[in-house]
Formats: C-alpha cells, structure tokens, sequence
C-alpha cells in the first residue's frame, strides 16, 4: 500500500484521521501506534516481527545504557550490542545473497566446483530506514545528548510511525518523538496544509514521475539496443523521474504527518540549484546526508585515527595535505556506507565511490580555486560563474544517476561507454525517443510539469514563501488553486489503461 | 569578549577573514562553516586549548557561535 495508492490516500488516511481525532488526548499515540503497526503488516506481514523486536531491543538497551550509570564499560558493551544487533540484522536480511556471490566468483576463480546456493531472503519494508532511526538514538542515548525515554509507545512510534515507515525522512529522536505522542488535535489550517501538500505530492509523483517511469523502463532493460544521445536521454529521463518521485513521495509524507500536527524534517532543499557535488548532497536526501554525517563523518573525523593523522601530518606535511589525509579517511566510509546502503550491488557501490572521489576532488582543488578567481578577478558569485558551477553539478548528478539507475555496474559502465558512439542527436525529435510509449500530449504534460515544479523551485530558492503568499490570497483565490491540484493530479495523471502502476523506488532501498 | 573567544576568533579567520564572527549566531545554520572547515577548527581548538573534541561535541549547537564554541572549551577544560 504505496502512499500515492487509494486505500491509503481514501481509506487508511482518513481512517486513521477520524479515530485519531474523537480519541482522548492521552489515547492519540494508542491509536497512531496501532495504525502503524496496521500499515508495516499490510505491507510486510508476518515480518512485523523484526519491527516489534527493534522497537523492543532498542528500548530495552537504551533504558539499560541509562541504568549503566557510570560503568563505562558496560554503557559501551551495551551500545555495541545495540547497534551491532541492529546492523548485523540489516547485513543478514539485505547483504547475506550479496556476499555469497562475492563467495562464488572468488571460488569459482580458484576452479572450485560448487557454489554456495543463494538464499532466498524476506526483507520487511522500511528496515534500511528505522535501523538508521534506531541507530542514531542508541548513539544520541550512549553519548549523553539523549535521556532514554521510558515510554515504550514514543520509542516504538518513532521507529514505525506509518507515513515514514516507506521512505522515511530518516528522523532523529529528539526532532520528532515527543511530537508523536503529543496528542495534539488536527486543525483546519493542518488538514488544508496537509492535504495542499499530499495534492502537490501526487502532481509529482503520477502526472510526471510515472509517465517518466515508461521511458525510463525501456532505456534501462534494453540498454544494449541504445547509444549516443540515448544515453545522456536515459540519464536525464530517470533523474527526473527520481527527483519528482522520492520528492513527492516526500511531500505526501510530510503532509499525512503534518495533517496530525507533526512536522518531519525536509528532505530536499531545491537540490538542482546546487553548485557542486558536495552541495548537491546537503540539498538532496538530506535526512541521510545528516545521519551519515552525524553518526559516521564526526565519529571518524574525531576518533583517535584521525587524530594521530592529523598530529603526525601536520608536523611533517602541512595544512593542506593534513587536510586531504583527514578528508579522505573520513569520506571514504561514508560514501561506501551510503553506496551500500541503498542496495547490496556492485553499481551502488560504485555510486558511492563516484561521490568520495567528486568530494576529494574538491578537497584537492579548493586553494586553486580560490587562487584562480583571486588572479583572474572573476566574481565567483557573478552570474556567468554561477550558471556554470550548476550546469556542472547537473552533469556530475546525471551520471552519477546514470551508474545508480543501471541493471548492474557491467550494464552502467557499457551504457557510459556506448553514449560517446553514434550520437545521433536527431533522435531526441526524430520519434525514436517521442515514441517510446508516450504520446504527444504525454511529453506536453510531462514537461509542462516539470516547468511547474522547477517554477516552484526557483521560487523557494528565491526565499519567495509560496505557502504564505497564497495563505494572504482571498478564498476563491486559494480553493481555485487546491482544485487546481486536485484536477491536475485526476485529469493528467498516468494512471488507468495504458499505464502500469509503479512501485515506489526508495521503498526498495 | 574574553580570551577564550578572541584566540577563537583568530583561528576562524585564518580559514576564512571574510566573516564578522564576533557577531555571526548561524554559522552551522547558515551553512557558513561546513563539515570540512569544523574538521579543521576541530584539531586546531584542540591543539589551542589542549582538550579533547569528540563525536560528543558534535553538534550544531556547540558551534554556531563563537560564544558557544568558547563555553564547549571551558566545558571541556573542567
């Protein structure tokens, strides 16, 4: 039950609304954790059980870490077997088929003859998600920035609260978990909001994403029946495919919270306006990016490693090569954890790499930057510049989407390899890309949509407050725009004969 | 403006002289530091001030000003 599906936009929604509303104050959080473990067994059934012993486990361990008092030792036992578990859990569900393939080549290389048969593995939806969620509070609870919350409904809601339960945004405790027990009625002005942004959600998702998700589909299975500009085409396509679906699903999510007065924290922040790799990535999936950065990039870069590094370096080499050594020690796991982390194949791996070397090429060329527009007397915030830094970062987003997308790392690098052959430019109009099961009117709406979105984009970037602008407008004026979306979303949408419904693509994460 | 922040002061503007840190509240909010450039002020207040910085301190509150990096030393001086 996807968010942008009916039974869950007009039944399980509303439902839960409704019961949520005419409950008691101090039953809310009752009845959104029931609905919420309702949603995880619609979704994964019998696998509920790995989410009702996380919830468990972790507030078990973290109530253990408080009571630990000044045994350091213990606390720390505690806290690795906490976020061990959780890991070893999401390594054994997601990774175990990946390393027996690793297994078989190796074996397979040394002539030996049987292999290891894969395992056929039930792996429950969202647990990439909450594992990171309870992971950070364990580590928020260890380190003393978190009391260990004894009230088990607040630590089981944080974990599995149903509209983050997909996609997240990866929250952190101490932003969202005293709001989902908070109780707090539903006002008029939270559902209107909720709901504008649900509309503007579904806009992105099935009148552009969708349509996108047709093109895509075929570019990426018979990758070896296209090259040239197909590629860059392929690229492009899915990206904006993923831009407008993992940001609308975000929308939704956000809304559905915020019809409940929850405010969950943003995911995307105009990330087609970034200006180089490493701004693209404070401005996209940002909720990941914070945790990585939080719970992997701080550890390291101040763990007694890096430090050594930074003494030794600093003496012998100098800021700047201390700098590029301290950078690299602490990307490098980042970026693996962030490549593996959304699947446990070789072009996500590579995906990731892609991204440390993009950052250390930064690293590496900052001072001649600096020294470039010092010399020539450029502006670096002139215009000209400015366009130029984004239109790069567009081409580092592409192919790094171009590598994530593709069926394996051997079929990403043979589609990279194939785009510089025949580049036949003309089959951008000439049909062959029009035609690809999309009519006309389809690439109308699909670019008027994304002309739309970028609109608001460039507004938001603008510091421009849509919401607070048309909240001044007059009644007709906003009911105009709310049916709007509505008609939008039903007229234009890619759904019923002709389109397949298409999964979620970060639920597969 | 005690000691602590004036030494503070003149470590961030040997990264970056363009900023008037003495009055700046954001600088993690508004992106004016980065993750690189707390990595870097992070061995240089240790080396300073003789303490030790961990995963701990690590947040945006202990550094989005100069008065809250001068009382995370203190903290860590005992």
């Amino acid at each position: 039950m996807g968010y942008n599906t009916l039974p869950y936009l007009v039944l399980f929604l509303p439902l839960s609304l409704i019961i949520y509303q005419v409950s008691g104050r101090n039953n809310r959080k009752y009845v959104l954790l029931i609905f919420s473990w309702i949603y995880f067994f619609l979704c994964s059934k019998k696998l509920i059980i790995y989410l009702l012993l996380t919830s468990a486990g972790v507030w078990l361990d973290g109530l253990a870490m408080q009571k630990s008092g000044g045994r350091k030792h213990l606390k720390t036992a505690l806290a690795v077997l906490g976020v061990g578990g959780l890991f070893g859990v999401l390594l054994y569900l997601k990774y175990t088929n990946f390393f027996i393939g690793i297994v078989n080549t190796v074996m397979a290389g040394r002539g030996a003859g049987a292999a290891i048969p894969l395992r056929h593995m039930l792996v429950p939806i969202g647990i990439s998600f909450y594992t990171l969620e309870a992971a950070g509070y364990l580590l928020e609870v260890y380190w003393g920035r978190q009391e260990a919350d004894p009230d088990f409904v607040r630590v089981a809601l944080f974990l599995g609260f149903f509209p983050q339960t997909m996609e997240g945004p990866i929250a952190r405790y101490q932003d969202t978990a005293h709001q989902l027990t908070g109780g707090k009625p539903v006002t008029e002005q939270q559902l209107f909001d909720g709901v504008t942004r649900i509309l503007w959600g579904m806009f992105k998702k099935i009148v552009i994403a969708d349509r996108l998700s047709l093109i895509v589909t075929e570019l990426y299975r018979n990758y070896a029946a296209y090259n040239g500009i197909m590629i860059p085409a392929a690229a492009v396509t899915y990206t904006m495919q993923l831009y407008m679906e993992f940001s609308g699903v975000m929308d939704i999510v956000i809304g559905s919270a915020g019809i409940f007065g929850i405010a969950l924290p943003e995911n995307f922040r105009q990330p087609f306006f970034s200006q180089s790799a490493s701004e693209f990535w404070r401005r996209w999936h940002i909720s990941l990016g914070v945790w990585l950065k939080t719970y992997l990039f701080y550890p390291v870069t101040t763990s007694g490693m890096t430090k050594k590094w930074n003494r030794f370096a600093g003496k012998k080499f100098g800021k700047y090569i201390t700098k590029i050594g301290t950078s690299f020690l602490a990307l490098t796991p980042v970026w693996l954890f962030n490549g593996l982390w959304h699947g446990a194949s070789w072009h996500y791996i590579f995906y990731g790499v892609y991204y440390l070397v993009l950052l250390m090429i930064e690293v590496i060329l900052e001072p001649a930057k600096k020294s470039f527009y010092k010399k020539t007397g450029f502006k670096k915030n002139g215009r000209f510049w400015t366009v130029f830094r984004i239109l790069r970062t567009w081409l580092i987003i592409f192919t790094g989407e171009l590598f994530f997308r593709a069926e394996s790392l051997r079929a990403g690098i043979a589609m990279f390899r194939s785009g510089f052959h025949h580049i036949g430019i003309q089959r951008l109009w000439d049909g062959t890309l029009l035609k690809m099961g999309l009519d006309q009117a389809d690439w109308l709406v699909i670019l008027a949509g994304i002309a739309v979105v970028f609109a608001a984009d460039l507004l938001k970037e603008k510091n421009f407050d849509i919401k607070a602008s048309l909240a001044k407008k007059s009644l007709p004026v906003r009911w105009a725009a709310f049916y709007g979306l509505i008609f939008a979303v039903l007229i234009f949408g890619a759904y019923g004969p002709g389109y397949q419904p298409v999964d979620l693509i970060y639920a597969g994460f | 403006m005690n000691e602590i922040e004036s030494k503070i002061i003149k470590i961030l503007m040997d990264q970056d002289d363009s900023i008037n840190y003495a009055e700046e509240k954001h600088l993690i909010d508004n992106r004016i530091l980065d993750s690189f450039a707390i990595i870097s002020l992070v061995s240089e207040l240790e080396e300073e001030f003789d303490i030790r910085i961990t995963a701990v301190e690590m947040v945006p509150e202990n550094f989005n000003s100069v008065e809250a990096m001068a009382a995370m030393v203190q903290k860590l001086q005992g």
